[in-house]
């Protein structure tokens, strides 16, 4: 037995440098997948939320080309100096092949310096319309709609609901320009009521003086342009308290995140989500969103939100473009990302021929009580699908975009 | 809009002003008493929040309950902050407590993020103050008036506690002449600990008190810090009465001006402030401090 003891080690040590040699080999051959987001203030539930999907679009993908896929998550911080910090870090230190996961603030700093990355960059959660428009890039992509677009899909839904028909609307959103951008949609549609609007500072905590200003002039239906997250939570807990729910239907331009949407409870079902990205219940009509939820409650315990379902369909139509691509060479991906096509949690995607924005559907209907409760959510908007040929023209030229 | 409008509009500003006077008593007490800008005076607050929030959760107490308790939670910690970063650099220029303060606004705010979380909460007014009455023709909701009353009752009581005991006294003998003080024996030293403690209690008063208006979440105290440093700017630095005329002012231009010219309602105020500067720079009073 004694003489076995250096064979038995020797065999024990190839043993070992084999299994260590087959873990390195894997990790040096996994594609590299930047995700760039929000990971830390009062904004860190959107980032949550991104990460989660695109985790769980990544496992139910599982290896493209043989390969491991290995998400390296940056936080932005939601500033754009440092966004470009990060994604620089990501291209030059991790050698990422694309970069998932940006919001508006990302993706505005990320178009100065796109060229510069020379990696596919898709975006699933920035409104500005001008991403895909006039400062469209080769190397930005978008498949969350884009500001215009939810504009129709508030239109459509003016139109065909007589209660927001003969409502007197008024706009009470933050002093930026998506607000008067929604404003100006409100004003568009033809017949309607406008009885007023008022653009809060950014910084707004109490709300009153503004909800004062609405309930004056006899709002019955508000629309809100509040940034999504802790204000627009407090505008609505305060519009509650004022009375102002039981006088006027409150819209919301994109939707609500469901995790706000879960913090509301019964609150929510005094909105209307008049365009939101992405609507988890659309599991009802798309397999493939059933398919992505019960995954991603299977992984994360929670429902997914509209940033999860959007993350996670970028996610795939990256996966699918390396795929069809054959390799993760960033001009492949990008000419393969221009042709392909992917059945997603939002539906079938392709993007615009010419340019850089998805066919996405938008997602209208009040919040209502889910009974019985579905991954744990109580509430939830109820799915009407607005599709991206009512909000797009056919070509991207058309929009301002020349690549 | 109407005179009805108007007046809510004004009490709304009340309502503000009076959470305001809470902040801004405390931010100017500490600066009269030993110069210090308190800049974690906005994290003191949302600790008050979120201090609410963890005992009614943890011991199922009920709102009032955890009210009181509240303040008493942040009180020792204001304290160990005051003892370990700003006791040590008392005798330094007002730029060393200023750099202080603020890193610890920071870190504070670290802190509640690593055991909170960095999402926002709910939490309901009381049962019997849920609902709204009728003002002005408008609903206004009952919570909000309760609220607002407390707060001028405690700063009330602020006020008679500086006005009218031994301890406020000398209180006000160190704001007036911190080194006459010290030579007749007043523990200077010692006081600033313990206002500096009381300050945070009221912050955190203020935040609890709050909670149901205002939601919880980790840099909740902020706004307010802003609001309440203008106050006590325009009421002029560590004189009391200027501050809860600053608040008020502060409160009301935000409310009647976010009412009427709402895109124009941060401009006015900082206009107000800097006019009062150019002319005031002593305070509504002119008895402050220039610096």
């Amino acid at each position: 037995m004694r003489r076995l003891q250096p064979v038995l080690f020797a065999l024990c040590v190839v043993a070992l440098s084999t299994a260590f040699t087959a873990s390195v080999s894997a990790q040096g051959n996994s594609i590299k997948i930047g995700v760039l987001t929000v990971r830390t203030g009062p904004a860190s539930p959107i980032g949550d939320d991104i990460v989660a999907g695109i985790q769980t679009a990544t496992q139910m993908y599982g290896s493209i080309l043989g390969r491991p896929v290995e998400l390296v998550i940056e936080d932005s911080l939601f500033n754009p100096q440092n966004s470009v910090t990060k994604a620089t870090k990501l291209v030059q230190s991790n050698q990422v092949s694309a970069i998932l996961g940006t919001s508006s603030i990302e993706t505005l700093a990320l178009l100065a310096v796109a060229d510069r990355l020379g990696v596919p960059i898709i975006t699933s959660n920035s409104g500005p319309a001008a991403i895909t428009r006039e400062r469209c890039n080769k190397w930005v992509f978008r498949t969350n709609a884009e500001d215009h677009m939810s504009i129709y899909s508030l239109q459509d839904l003016i139109s065909q609901t007589p209660r927001l028909q003969n409502a007197k609307w008024f706009t009470l959103g933050h002093d930026y320009p998506w607000s008067r951008l929604v404003a100006g949609s409100v004003k568009e549609v033809k017949d309607l009521n406008y009885v007023g609007e008022t653009f809060a500072p950014l910084d707004t905590t109490d709300w009153a003086p503004f909800i004062a200003r609405a309930r004056s002039a006899g709002a019955t239906a508000v629309i809100m342009p509040v940034t999504l997250g802790t204000p627009l939570l407090q505008f609505i807990q305060q519009a509650n308290e004022f009375g102002l729910t039981k006088e006027a239907v409150l819209v919301a331009p994109i939707g609500l995140p469901d995790w706000l949407v879960a913090k509301l409870g019964s609150l929510s079902t005094s909105v209307v989500s008049a365009g939101s990205w992405a609507a988890w219940r659309y599991e009802d009509s798309e397999p493939t969103t059933k398919t992505f939820n019960e995954a991603f409650y299977k992984q994360h315990g929670r429902v997914a939100g509209m940033q999860s379902l959007q993350a996670g369909s970028a996610a795939l139509m990256l996966y699918n473009a390396i795929a069809k691509a054959g390799s993760t060479d960033p001009a492949a991906v990008v000419k393969a990302l221009e042709s392909v096509e992917v059945r997603t949690p939002v539906g079938p995607l392709k993007f615009q021929p010419g340019g850089r924005q998805a066919l996405s559907p938008l997602f209208l209907g009040p919040y209502e009580a889910v009974n019985p409760p579905r991954y744990g959510a109580q509430f939830a908007q109820r799915v009407e699908v607005f599709p991206a040929s009512k909000s797009l023209p056919k070509s991207a030229a058309e929009l301002g975009c020349k690549l | 809009m109407d005179l009805n409008f108007f007046l809510s509009s004004a009490l709304n500003g009340v309502v503000y002003g009076a959470f305001l006077l809470l902040t801004s008593l405390g931010l100017s007490l500490v600066f009269g008493l030993g110069r210090v800008v308190n800049f974690a005076h906005g994290a003191l607050y949302a600790l008050g929040g979120y201090a609410v929030i963890a005992i009614i959760n943890q011991t199922g107490a009920g709102y009032w309950t955890a009210l009181l308790l509240a303040p008493l939670a942040v009180v020792p910690i204001a304290i160990a902050i005051e003892r370990a970063t700003i006791h040590p650099i008392r005798n330094r220029s007002d730029v060393y407590t200023l750099l202080v303060t603020f890193g610890m606004s920071f870190m504070l705010i670290g802190a509640i993020e690593y055991v909170w979380g960095t999402g926002t909460t709910l939490l309901k007014p009381p049962a019997p103050f849920e609902g709204t009455v009728e003002i002005f023709g408008n609903q206004y909701p009952l919570y909000r008036l309760l609220a607002a009353g407390v707060s001028l009752a405690v700063s009330g009581g602020v006020f008679a506690f500086i006005q009218w005991t031994p301890i406020g006294l000398r209180i006000r003998a160190i704001t007036d002449d911190p080194g006459m003080a010290e030579a007749i024996g007043v523990n200077t030293k010692w006081l600033l600990t313990l206002v500096f403690g009381a300050a945070a209690g009221l912050a955190a008063f203020a935040g609890a008190l709050g909670a149901p208006i205002f939601a919880v979440h980790p840099e909740m105290g902020m706004g307010i810090l802003l609001d309440s440093f203008l106050a006590v700017i325009l009421g002029g630095l560590g004189n009391l009465p200027g501050s809860a005329v600053g608040a008020m002012v502060v409160a009301l231009t935000k409310s009647i001006g976010g009412g009427y010219i709402a895109d124009w309602s941060v401009a006015v105020l900082f206009a107000v402030v800097a006019i009062a500067l150019i002319f005031r720079p002593t305070g509504v009073f002119g008895r402050g401090r220039v610096a």
